[in-house]
């Protein structure tokens, strides 16, 4: 597991997988989208527009995955001096910037027809939101600052501040009585979802993932391309 | 002793360099002022309308004129180099976001304090609920100092993008204007909610050391 803390191991590793995970998340992709659209069953209540949480949920998932990620990275940076998390936060962080800006489009388009709103301020709406913004402050902390070394340092301790965001997201909705509904699958009960329904969501869930990896090899090599030739 | 004394003579440069530069504070409380007059000249002089706003209102400029002065929470004495000479004198770089901390909150946000019952009588804003104002804004200005000191230390070495200080306290500080604007609406959760503002100045207070202190020693290191 030494590809995940040394960059030139990374690149060794990265080169192998590259292609597969391209292709795994293509495959996926098209598995799921065939699931969602023909082969799982209406909503009773919702209709068709139940097909939205295909998209709305696995880039959620995904877009909190990457902040706690970009965390874990951050603290073993600053603990470890491991220049690894530092490439990390500055070659990830729009990614988790995209997934967020899907959730939030996916479930305005969602929330028209059900809730009869575009968006409401409830606290799990917000709170999304706010991690979407400190996903843009992340961005342009890597672009405002001329040294490098303190660039990178002042986004990880901003990264490790800003974290305290994540249980509010995950708990907002037990927290406040919210319209937005409360956790029906990561939770310690039985889920509370059908399989037919699950099944894409779980195949959409790795498609996104496979996709957000290969963005994320491509990005990290170029970092580490631009850093060896000192060009930020 | 000494390091008491050596405190002591931190806070009289600190009260000396604020008297000298007293316009500053000045200006804080007239952009504070201004924008309450905007604010009611664009909502109208509807009293009723006014006084449902208005606690959102004091509270929203309150937030805003104290991100004024954060250019020169640090930015003055990093470039003149006094920050590294009190470091040099014995004080560790956490314990001067401490200080530092503290002497903002004594200098710039205690005016704000004394300029809330007038903004109360502009506005509308009934009696009774003074109490809760000066209560939350007190807990929430220490709060907001300390959120101040975590975004200037990380702008020290930042030349190009003078904003974006204030957009990480205005970020960061979206909890607190939930609560306190909470507490004054809702009287009755008084304590629950005084003890969530609370909260958040201690887990504040806790980062703060660590991570302003962090960010002045790289910033002194790479300069």
């Amino acid at each position: 597991m030494k590809f995940l803390v040394n960059p030139s191991k990374f690149n060794e590793i990265a080169d192998y997988i590259f292609k597969p995970v391209l292709v795994l998340s293509i495959l996926f992709f098209a598995l799921g989208l065939l699931f969602s659209f023909y082969l799982s069953p209406d909503d009773y209540q919702q209709g068709s527009t139940v097909r939205i949480m295909y998209v709305h949920v696995p880039s959620a998932w995904l877009a909190l995955l990457t902040y706690a990620i970009m965390t874990f990275y951050s603290i073993a940076a600053l603990a470890f001096r491991m220049p690894f998390g530092f490439i990390f936060n500055t070659a990830v962080a729009p990614i988790g910037a995209i997934f967020t800006l899907i959730c939030i489009i996916s479930g305005s388009l969602w929330g028209k027809p059900m809730w009869g709103t575009w968006w409401v301020w409830d606290a799990r709406l917000t709170s999304v939101a706010i991690l979407f913004i400190i996903y843009l402050i992340i961005i342009f902390i890597n672009l405002s600052f001329e040294n490098r070394v303190v660039r990178e340092k002042v986004v990880a301790i901003f990264v490790i501040v800003g974290s305290v965001n994540l249980p509010i997201i995950k708990f907002s909705v037990d927290w406040w009585n919210t319209l937005h509904q409360p956790a029906t699958i990561s939770k310690l009960a039985k889920p509370s979802i059908d399989p037919s329904m699950m099944t894409p969501l779980i195949i959409m869930t790795f498609a996104f993932m496979m996709i957000g990896v290969a963005i994320a090899i491509l990005r990290i090599k170029t970092e580490i391309i631009s850093r060896k030739s000192n060009l930020s | 002793m000494k390091f008491l004394k050596k405190i002591i003579f931190f806070y009289y440069r600190e009260y000396k360099l604020n008297m000298s530069g007293v316009q500053d504070i000045l200006t804080n409380i007239v952009f504070f002022f201004l924008s309450v007059f905007i604010f009611i000249f664009s909502i109208g002089p509807d009293k009723e309308t006014i006084s449902t706003v208005g606690v959102a209102i004091v509270w929203t400029l309150l937030l805003l004129s104290s991100t004024l002065s954060l250019r020169k929470f640090y930015q003055d004495d990093f470039e003149n180099g006094n920050l590294l000479i009190i470091h040099l004198n014995g004080f560790s770089f956490g314990f001067i976001t401490i200080l530092k901390t503290f002497s903002h909150f004594l200098f710039v946000q205690v005016p704000f304090l004394l300029s809330i019952p007038i903004a109360c009588i502009l506005l509308n804003i009934p009696n009774d609920k003074l109490l809760y104002l000066f209560t939350s804004f007190g807990i929430g200005s220490l709060t907001l100092s300390c959120l101040g000191s975590i975004s200037s230390s990380m702008n020290l070495m930042n030349q190009r993008n003078f904003l974006l200080g204030s957009v990480i306290v205005m970020i960061f500080s979206v909890p607190i204007i939930i609560f306190s604007v909470g507490i004054i609406n809702m009287a009755q959760n008084f304590n629950s909610l005084i003890n969530i503002l609370f909260g958040i100045l201690l887990i504040v207070f806790a980062i703060n050391p660590w991570a302003s202190g962090l960010c002045l020693k790289l910033s002194i290191e790479n300069n």
